[in-house]
């Protein structure tokens, strides 16, 4: 009973950073209908902001958390200008948009792996080996703040889209562009603000990242394939999808990995991305895809 | 009687259309430079004469390099550009291929050149069964399980230990001499490059390809035209796992080791959609051009920087230029353009 417990908490644990992780790939993906392949490795860009300054001069990765927030959302705003505001009225946009984000991904990859070298890295603030006793219980001092940060910034975004008039018009421009527009809603500002923090949160979720994970620029690919099955089995757009669904595998992840064989959790995610594609493609909270 | 005459008129219709295509054919034949490609093939195939008057193993390796992405590329092609479905996760067939024939070589010393096709079918028997999964969605959802695809696959390639697991299987290197030690492998890349173009040529221009196309554009309406989407899109995932198997069986006995971290990665799924854009999807000459285009690049950027983390940056943006500015690849952007010359008109 213990046991399932704590495999329990571990799981949850885990689960708050990668809704973390998925929520701005969910976000961009509903305001744009991009598919951010590219998102992961910005994570990672984020990830090694923590790790430089934690390295060199010793800040801990959760007070660099908002300077990585900041320097990846600006990094957003340029990619944006850049790359995606032209392909607006490309006629095959969904697919252009992720061949472009994948390129992007190899570029960033390359660049990191260039600078970086593809070692693991991993930042180690004193709080990441240390745990929390409950009875028989631990838990894991920096994942336990990890998942709470995180969660903390998602219930931060939700009542940022609920409650304010930028929300307001992020969540107008998900639900209907073309409507959203001739209310006056300004869809190409909207769109790069939320691209914009879409990449803030990535760089943010880097910053947790660097301390629960090891990671190295190569890692994207495994990312990707992890976020993308919780955001689709979440919905693809729906924030609150993409915690329920993060909690709910990492979870069944953790039981997997502790009952069948650490490598199998990853499997877990990608198996669940081919399950729910062919039994509900919509996802938990999703509207009907554009199906086949 | 009204029936009958009917009948009669309509078959006589038929008639006067199948005439009248015919004549257009012929006229379409004339002006088609058939000759390029033919030539192109013989001076291929009389390329390996160098071998005696020096060594030419490197330009050798090039063209069968170049010549084994073109089987792949156009193989991608079948469902990329034809129908449409951009997969990332074309590495698995390569990969399935490669292993087929690599244990079939380890175990039993046959060699790959033989099992070749073999090894195509069974990567499209896998792609069909894979394909009736993950072509039930579109657009990005089916990006997106191509890519999950290849990370199911690796993981189980990795721990797979009959081939090998992650440390891979070594296959017996050939015992040919030096000068002729790639003239085999040279050989079946180039009859096999041949053989794909002239393949996708035949599907673009079957009745199979024209559903292809037309649910490419919109598969409800194609549906509703009395195309059997599903049929259609599944077989041409198959029928393009096939090419990238063959490929992959031959690759794995001229690389004499298979290993997941060569065959698995996303960066040969990666390659296979770049050139068919750079060269223009949906086209037959296409995916060539970008063979050609490709290779010729990773050898001046190998060349000139050397480091494979450069290398996959370099890729990435060629991949984003590219797209930004040739969405419709040489091939497609010159063609739209009225000034594809005649010689690379192949479709």
């Amino acid at each position: 009973m213990t046991d399932i417990l704590q495999i329990l908490i571990l799981g949850l644990a885990l689960g708050g950073v990668i809704a973390l992780m998925g929520s701005g790939l969910s976000l961009v993906f509903g305001v744009m209908r991009i598919v951010n392949l590219a998102h992961p490795s910005l994570i990672i860009c984020g990830a090694y902001v923590s790790y430089w300054a934690f390295k060199l001069w010793g800040l801990d990765p959760i007070a660099t958390l908002p300077i990585a927030a900041l320097i990846m959302a600006a990094i957003g705003v340029l990619l944006y200008r850049l790359m995606f505001e032209s392909q607006a009225k490309s006629a095959r946009y969904s697919e252009m948009t992720v061949l472009l984000t994948f390129a992007l991904a190899m570029i960033v990859e390359g660049f990191l792996g260039a600078a970086f070298t593809n070692t693991q890295r991993v930042t180690s603030p004193d709080y990441a080996t240390d745990a929390f006793f409950i009875g028989s219980l631990f838990i894991p001092k920096g994942q336990f703040y990890a998942g709470v940060v995180s969660l903390a910034i998602i219930g931060a975004l939700t009542l940022f889209l609920n409650y304010s008039r930028l929300g307001y018009a992020i969540r107008a421009t998900t639900q209907n562009r073309e409507a959203a527009e001739l209310l006056g809603v300004n869809v190409n500002l909207i769109s790069m603000v939320a691209f914009a923090i879409g990449i803030g949160l990535a760089g943010a979720a880097g910053s947790l990242v660097s301390f629960v994970f090891s990671f190295f620029p190569a890692k994207q690919w495994e990312w990707i394939a992890m976020l993308m099955s919780v955001v689709v089995l979440g919905g693809m757009g729906s924030v609150l999808g993409t915690v329920v669904a993060s909690l709910l595998l990492s979870v069944v992840a953790a039981f997997v990995g502790t009952w069948v064989g650490a490598t199998w959790s990853t499997m877990t995610f990608f198996l669940a991305l081919f399950v729910i594609l062919l039994i509900r493609p919509q996802g938990l909270f999703g509207e009907k895809p554009e199906l086949a | 009687m009204a029936a009958n005459l009917q009948q009669a008129d309509a078959s006589s219709v038929l008639e006067a259309r199948r005439i009248h295509n015919q004549k257009l054919a012929r006229q379409h034949d004339q002006t088609r430079a058939t000759w390029f490609p033919v030539a192109v093939l013989g001076v291929l195939l009389a390329l390996p004469l160098l071998q005696l008057t020096g060594n030419y193993n490197y330009l050798l390796h090039l063209v069968l390099f170049t010549a084994s992405y073109a089987v792949m590329a156009s193989g991608w092609n079948i469902i990329g550009g034809f129908a449409g479905y951009i997969s990332l996760g074309h590495a698995v067939f390569f990969a399935i291929g490669g292993y087929f024939s690599g244990v079939l070589l380890a175990r039993y010393g046959i060699s790959s050149l033989l099992t070749a096709p073999l090894a195509g079918l069974v990567a499209a028997v896998c792609g069909y069964l894979i394909g009736l999964i993950t072509l039930k969605v579109r657009g990005p959802s089916f990006i997106i399980s191509s890519i999950a695809l290849l990370m199911i696959a690796r993981i189980l390639f990795d721990h797979w230990e009959f081939i090998g697991g992650a440390n891979g299987l070594s296959l017996p290197v050939t015992d040919l001499p030096v000068e002729t030690a790639k003239l085999p492998y040279y050989y079946a890349f180039v009859l096999m490059a041949a053989f794909t173009v002239w393949a996708t040529y035949r599907i673009k221009h079957s009745k199979f390809g024209l559903g292809l196309r037309a649910l490419s554009k919109d598969e409800v309406k194609a549906e509703s035209a009395g195309i059997n989407t599903r049929f259609y899109k599944v077989l041409a995932f198959a029928l393009s796992a096939f090419f990238v198997g063959m490929a992959g069986a031959v690759w794995g006995e001229y690389l004499t080791y298979l290993r997941p971290n060569i065959f698995l990665i996303i960066l040969v799924s990666a390659n296979l959609v770049l050139m068919c854009i750079l060269g223009g999807k949906g086209t037959i000459a296409g995916p060539v051009v970008g063979a050609i285009l490709i290779v010729a690049f990773n050898e001046i950027f190998v060349a000139t920087l050397g480091a494979s983390e450069i290398n996959i940056m370099a890729t990435g943006f060629v991949m984003v230029l590219g797209l930004m500015f040739f969405p419709n690849g040489v091939i497609g952007t010159l063609a739209r353009k009225g000034k594809l010359p005649r010689v690379l008109n192949w479709d």
